[in-house]
Formats: structure tokens, sequence, C-alpha cells
């Protein structure tokens, strides 16, 4: 029983733990589940691009060991999440994930989300590279639900407001278009919502503290601004995978809001003298 | 030991057994009971926001009782409706449609005899029966408005928008559209996202000129960003699901659904030789039981492919003579400019099955850059000929065939749910030539036919939900926890 708790107890120590293990269930159901093609060099392509990556910011800039967590976390990501034709372009994507880290650091924070920044720069530049929204089918919401809450009760996200924010305005939007004002039948709205990659985007991906807003109302209304413009792609513009695009063009903003509200600091993973209070949990 | 002399392909007659009729709109007729549409085949091309479908009937009926309504997002002018020749969509069915592949062994006592045996191509067709005059009578509502109207060739084409979907039903029925009850409740949705309708009736005179034996499919060509196929109309007047065939030609790679999961068939499976006969059976409860498997509501991969003209191979093996130059711009693939062979050009192949139930919304599509070629190929091994297995490597090749063929059956049971009990013979049928001591130790091992079952996802899902909570439970049984 006490090395039960010893590892519950190291588990909870930092946010980014639970995130690795909802990550890994994830990518394993995509996989045996619902039959992704699992090329081993697109992983190997993957994880070592961002332990290569981070393990160079490690040695030369200082950082701390324990940013490989993060690291994982971004490579987690970019394999639940992007597709390509080549094992070379995963691991471009990875590099200039992490690299993007180094490059755009302000205040202890960055300008992209990792991941997100590696699938768009690697989509945009080769045209090789590109989301499946409809991977996920809408049967895997179970595991969803189960990740998410799981996560939001073990780590203590603050974050989590962010997610939740988003997702009832893209939410209620797509409620008021689809049945209020088409008049389509209740369970076309629900498959438009059921989709596992919504569900991912909205818990692992926008609830990133180190591209959110630091004060809690901006942060809210940055994700509101997210889901509207989403929705607003997907509708009118018919743009797949929305979100995703549009959080690119929404991250950078952050700091400039950050401004607004100086006195409040910006996240930080671990303190040396950390407690529960600053556990949280990452994003992809 | 084992060589492959030579291939051999059956085409699958998979489209000819199939007693159906539709297109992704719905039809409305006068004898509404004999209606039912279970399959459809569309040709579906996109260059960037182009889009050219092609709707191919095999409607069988009155003719002058065949009406049709599609959704479409644009007004098209009439130098983009077409009627197309049928032959197209044999073409790439043929080319695209499963596969059988036969291989044959070589005789490692020393006969080699090559077999060639050929398997004709079968695909099905419809046929159309008695004739009747039709016409279209304009009746002015104010909510409804003809935006255009064409006769092409053998039809006469009506393209309307509508206010509201009352006023629209109105219309359709005072022009002799019957249009189902259910399919007034999706009219709405339709109308509201501004979308127009395509009517379709047959000009009846110009199809007694042509005699044609059934109806030519109809190409229509527009400009939109939306890349998708109305389904739901089609749901309107069919009883349960329904089977469509999307063959899609785009300028980059593969298409895949964005809101439903594209699934890929599975494929390079090795299958016993008695299935040959009932191959068209063999994939029909493939597919049936893959079906289900994936819950009932995903999009089948069944070929992939990069033809472009400098992509020399384009099937491994080939089905068919493969579509030329002519029959993908005729399919609406215009980029394509004979003599150029620089241009590339991607065929996909999905196979979807749909409901009311598991497909509430239209499907949706994207073009990916994803180029992996794909293909459902099953393969079929002959045995060596001769009877005489009397060296050392016959004794073992004939062990090895044994077991090949104990796989062989396992396999076909696991993909379409056959009983695996008549393939004992089968397993059995060249112990004969083996030695006695041999054939003991073969007797010892038995035949252990088993059915391999997946997982089923409920369990994983279910076991996934208990390790979730346990974990929860656990952690937050305590309170905050002070760090190491």
């Amino acid at each position: 029983m006490h090395t039960l708790r010893n590892t519950l107890q190291w588990l909870r120590s930092d946010g980014r733990h639970f995130q690795i293990i909802a990550q890994i269930s994830f990518l394993c159901y995509g996989v045996l589940l619902l039959g992704w093609d699992a090329d081993w060099k697109n992983y190997l392509a993957i994880f070592s691009g961002v332990l290569l990556a981070q393990g160079l910011a490690i040695r030369f800039a200082g950082f701390p060991i324990d940013s490989l967590k993060s690291a994982l976390i971004t490579g987690l990501g970019l394999s639940l999440l992007m597709k390509a034709n080549s094992p070379w372009l995963f691991l471009f994507a990875a590099l200039m994930a992490i690299g993007m880290k180094f490059l755009t650091k302000l205040n202890g924070k960055h300008l992209w989300n990792p991941a997100n920044f590696g699938i768009v720069i690697a989509a945009a530049l080769s045209g090789d590279a590109w989301i499946s929204p409809g991977q996920w089918g809408s049967s895997a919401l179970i595991i969803f639900i189960i990740g998410t809450a799981g996560l939001a009760v073990l780590s203590n996200i603050k974050r989590l407001e962010t997610g939740v924010a988003f997702l009832i305005t893209f939410a209620a939007l797509e409620y008021v278009r689809t049945v209020l004002y088409l008049g389509w039948e209740h369970d076309v709205f629900l498959l438009k919502l059921t989709n596992g990659s919504l569900w991912l985007f909205s818990f692992f991906m926008i609830t990133d503290p180190m591209t959110t807003p630091n004060h809690r109302k901006l942060r809210v209304t940055w994700a509101i601004a997210v889901g509207v413009v989403s929705f607003y792609m997907a509708n009118f513009h018919f743009i797949n995978g929305a979100p995703f695009w549009t959080l690119f063009f929404f991250t950078p903003f952050t700091p400039l809001l950050d401004r607004l509200t100086p006195r409040i600091q910006s996240f930080v993973w671990r303190k040396a003298t950390s407690s529960q209070k600053h556990i949280q949990h990452q994003s992809i | 030991m084992k060589t492959i002399l030579t291939t051999l392909i059956l085409a699958a007659a998979l489209l000819g057994g199939l007693n159906a009729s539709a297109f992704c709109g719905f039809y409305v007729a006068k004898a509404d009971a004999s209606l039912f549409n279970n399959k459809s085949e569309v040709i579906m091309v996109r260059n960037g926001n182009r889009n050219v479908i092609t709707m191919s009937s095999d409607f069988k009926g009155d003719l002058s009782e065949f009406a049709m309504v599609v959704p479409v997002p644009t007004v098209l002018a009439e130098k983009d409706i077409r009627v197309i020749e049928r032959r197209i969509f044999d073409v790439l069915n043929d080319y695209s449609a499963p596969r059988l592949v036969n291989y044959y062994d070589n005789n490692p006592c020393g006969y080699d005899l090559r077999r060639y045996e050929d398997y004709p191509s079968m695909s099905g067709m419809a046929v159309s029966e008695s004739l009747s005059e039709m016409d279209i009578k304009t009746v002015a509502k104010s909510s409804v408005r003809i935006e255009a109207q064409y006769d092409i060739d053998e039809y006469k084409i009506i393209i309307l928008s509508a206010k509201e979907s009352d006023g629209l039903q109105l219309w359709l029925k005072a022009n002799g559209y019957k249009v189902p009850e259910t399919a007034r409740q999706v009219l709405e949705p339709y109308v509201r996202s501004n979308m127009k309708f395509f009517l379709v009736k047959v000009n009846l005179e110009k199809v007694k000129n042509r005699n044609s034996e059934y109806l030519r499919p109809i190409q229509i060509r527009f400009d939109h960003a939306k890349f998708m196929l109305p389904l739901r109309l089609g749901m309107a007047n069919s009883n349960g699901s329904q089977d469509m065939i999307v063959y899609a030609l785009t300028t980059e790679g593969r298409v895949e659904c964005t809101n439903y999961r594209t699934v890929k068939m599975p494929t390079d499976r090795n299958i016993p030789l008695y299935v040959e006969p009932k191959f068209g059976d063999f994939y029909k409860s493939l597919f049936e039981k893959t079906y289900k498997q994936e819950g009932r509501n995903a999009v089948f991969l069944e070929y992939a492919w990069n033809v472009s003209p400098y992509n020399a191979v384009k099937c491994d093996p080939c089905v068919g003579p493969p579509p030329v130059n002519y029959d993908f711009v005729e399919a609406g693939a215009d980029w394509i400019t004979q003599g150029n062979f620089n241009q590339t050009i991607f065929f996909t192949r999905l196979h979807v099955r749909y409901s009311r139930d598991k497909f509430p919304s239209d499907l949706q599509f994207q073009v990916t850059p994803n180029n992996e070629n794909f293909q459902c190929r099953y393969v079929m091994t002959y045995p060596a000929s001769g009877s005489d297995f009397t060296c050392d490597a016959g004794q073992e090749y004939l062990v090895d065939l044994y077991n090949r063929r104990k796989k062989e059956v396992d396999e076909l049971a696991a993909l379409t749910g056959w009983s695996a009990a008549n393939g004992s013979t089968y397993i059995r049928e060249y112990n004969k030539y083996l030695t006695p001591k041999r054939r003991e130790n073969l007797r010892n091992e038995g035949i252990p036919v088993t059915i391999q079952k997946n997982l089923p996802r409920k369990w994983f899902v279910s076991v996934a939900l208990l390790i979730s909570l346990t974990l929860i439970l656990l952690v937050t049984k305590r309170p905050a926890l002070a760090e190491n």
C-alpha cells in the first residue's frame, strides 16, 4: 500500500504525469482499436525530434531536466493529431515545435502551443502534412470524457475554464445554427459535438498555460473569441480542423493581453518549493 | 520453395448483385412502394474549389416515374450540366474493385505446369422498362423561384431556389414530384442553408429516339468550398441501410471523410481456394462484418492510388485495363490534357453503408496530401501440380501446404464469420501424398481450427472506465499531499 501511495504521490506532484498517461491511452485507443496507420518510423521521428531538441535546450540553455516531460507531451500531441507522408516531416514538425519554444520565449511563456505550431508549420510549408478531424469518430467520446475528467480531478487544472469556455461557446453557436436556425435534428448537432478531435483540442491544447493569458477573465474571453472564430471558419468558410488553425492565430496575442495585467505572474510548472497549488497540466 | 508463376485477377461483381437505384438525392414516383434506393454510385472530382459530381442511376421502373431532387450549393449554368456514358462508371469500378489474386506454387519435385485461366469481369447494368410522357407544370409560388430550366439530352432539368420548405414542397407536389413525408423535414435545412434544388425528369421523347436501355449518368460542375455529398435526402425513400460507392479524383491525394471515420478494409489476406466461385459473396460478408465491427458509422476505403500518367504501376495487380486520360476527363478531371504526362491524378474509392440512425449528417470530405496507395486484395495460392511429392522437399512442401491451408481457413472465418467447419477436407486434401509417418505426425497435431475473435471495443471501454474510476477514487480519497 505504501508503494502505491508513494507512486500516487509522485504522480500528483506534477500535472504533466497524468497528462502523459491520458495521451498515451488516447494513442493506444487510436492505434489498437480505431486501427490508425501506425508506422513506428513516424513515432520514432517525432519522439527523437522533441527529446533531442529539448535535450539541447537543457544542455545549452539551462532548462530544468524535467522539461523533458513537456517535450514528451508535445511529442504525444503530434502523434495524436498530425498526419504526414514522410517521417522526415514528423521530425521537422517535432524540431520546429520545440525550437519555437526557445526562439519565441517571452516572460517565461511562448507565442504558440508547440504541437499546434509544429503541425501548422509542417502543413503550411510542405503541403504534405494534414490533420484528420474525422479520425476519432464519435464513439471515442467516452474515452475523452474519462481522460478529461480524470485529468481535471487528478491534476487540479486551473486552466480548465479555458477549455470549457471554448467548448461551450463553440457548442452554443453550433446549436443555434444547426438546430435552431437550419432545423436539423438533434443528432446532427450531437455528431458535430462528439467529434474526438474537438475534445482533444478543448482539453489538451487550448488549455496550455504557456500560451493562455495569465488573468482568468481575459483567459475566458480569449477562449470565447477562439470559439467564435473557429465556429465561423468551420461553418462559413468550410475549414476542416478550424479550431487548430484558429488557435495558431490567437496564441500570439497572449503576451499583449498579459501586458494588461502585469501584476499577475506567468505560470510556472514546478517551483523549488512547489506545493499542490502550483500543480498544473500542460497542453500538447 | 513457393514461386509465383502467374497472377490472374477476378474482378468482383459487387455492384451487379444488388437490386437498387439511387442518387444522393431522392426519387419521387407515383408507385412509391416499389422504390427503394439501396445503392448508388457517385464520381466526385475536386480541384481547389471546383467540384464535378457525376451521379449514376440504376433506376428500374417506368421512366415516366423517374424524378430526382438533389440539393446543390449554386445555380448551375447549362454548360455545367452534362450527360455522360455509363461506361465511365464501369471503367472506374472495374479498376478499383476489391480483387482476388491467384498465385501458383511450383512443384519442388520438378513438375512445373503453368496454368492460365481467365475470369470475366462482371458488372451490373440497369434496365429500364416502359416510357411515358412527362410534363413540367409551373406553379407560381411566391416562395419558390425557377432559377433555370434546361433540356439536356434525355433529361429535363429545373433548378429551383426556395425561401421556405412548405412552399417548395407544394411546388414539387403540383409538378408531379411526390415527396415522401420523411423528406419534408429534411428539405427545410437545405432551404435554410441557401442550397438550390436540382430537379431531374426524363424527357421521354428523346429516350425513345435514343432507344436507350438505361438512364445515363448526369454530371454537374460548380465552384464551391463545400466538399460534401447530401445523403439525407437519399434516405427519404429507403428502408434501412443503403450503400454508396464514391469514386473520387483529385489533384493531390486521398479523399477522406471529416465527420465520420474513414477506415481501410482488411486487405492482403490469404483465403482458401474454395472461395473463388463465391468471391462476390465473400466480399459482401467481409464488408458486412467489418461494417458492424466498426460501429456501422464509418466510411470504408477500398482503393487509393496515384493513377497519374507518369506513374507506370497503377495497381498490383491490375484488374483491368487502366482508365485512359479520356476517361478521367469524361469523369470531370479536366486538368488532365492529352499528351501531358506531368499532371497528378489521385483516385480514391470509398464505400459507405449508411442509415438514418448512424449517419445523421451529410458526408463531408477533405482532400489530403496522403498519397499512400491502397487496394483491397485477397490472395489465393494454388498448390503445385502433379502427384509426385516423394522427394524430401516435396514432403516438406506438403506439410507447409497443410499448415498454410489451416491458416487460410482461420483467416476466412475471422474475416467473414463463415463457419470454418467445411474447411477440414480442404486442409487435408494433399495429405494423401504424404508418407504414412509424416501423416501420422500431422494427425497427432490435430486441426485446431479456431475462430479468432477481436477484442470487442466495449470491453476496452469498460476496462478503461474501471481503471480510471479506481485511480480517481484512490487519489481523491486523500487530501492534498505534500510533495516530497
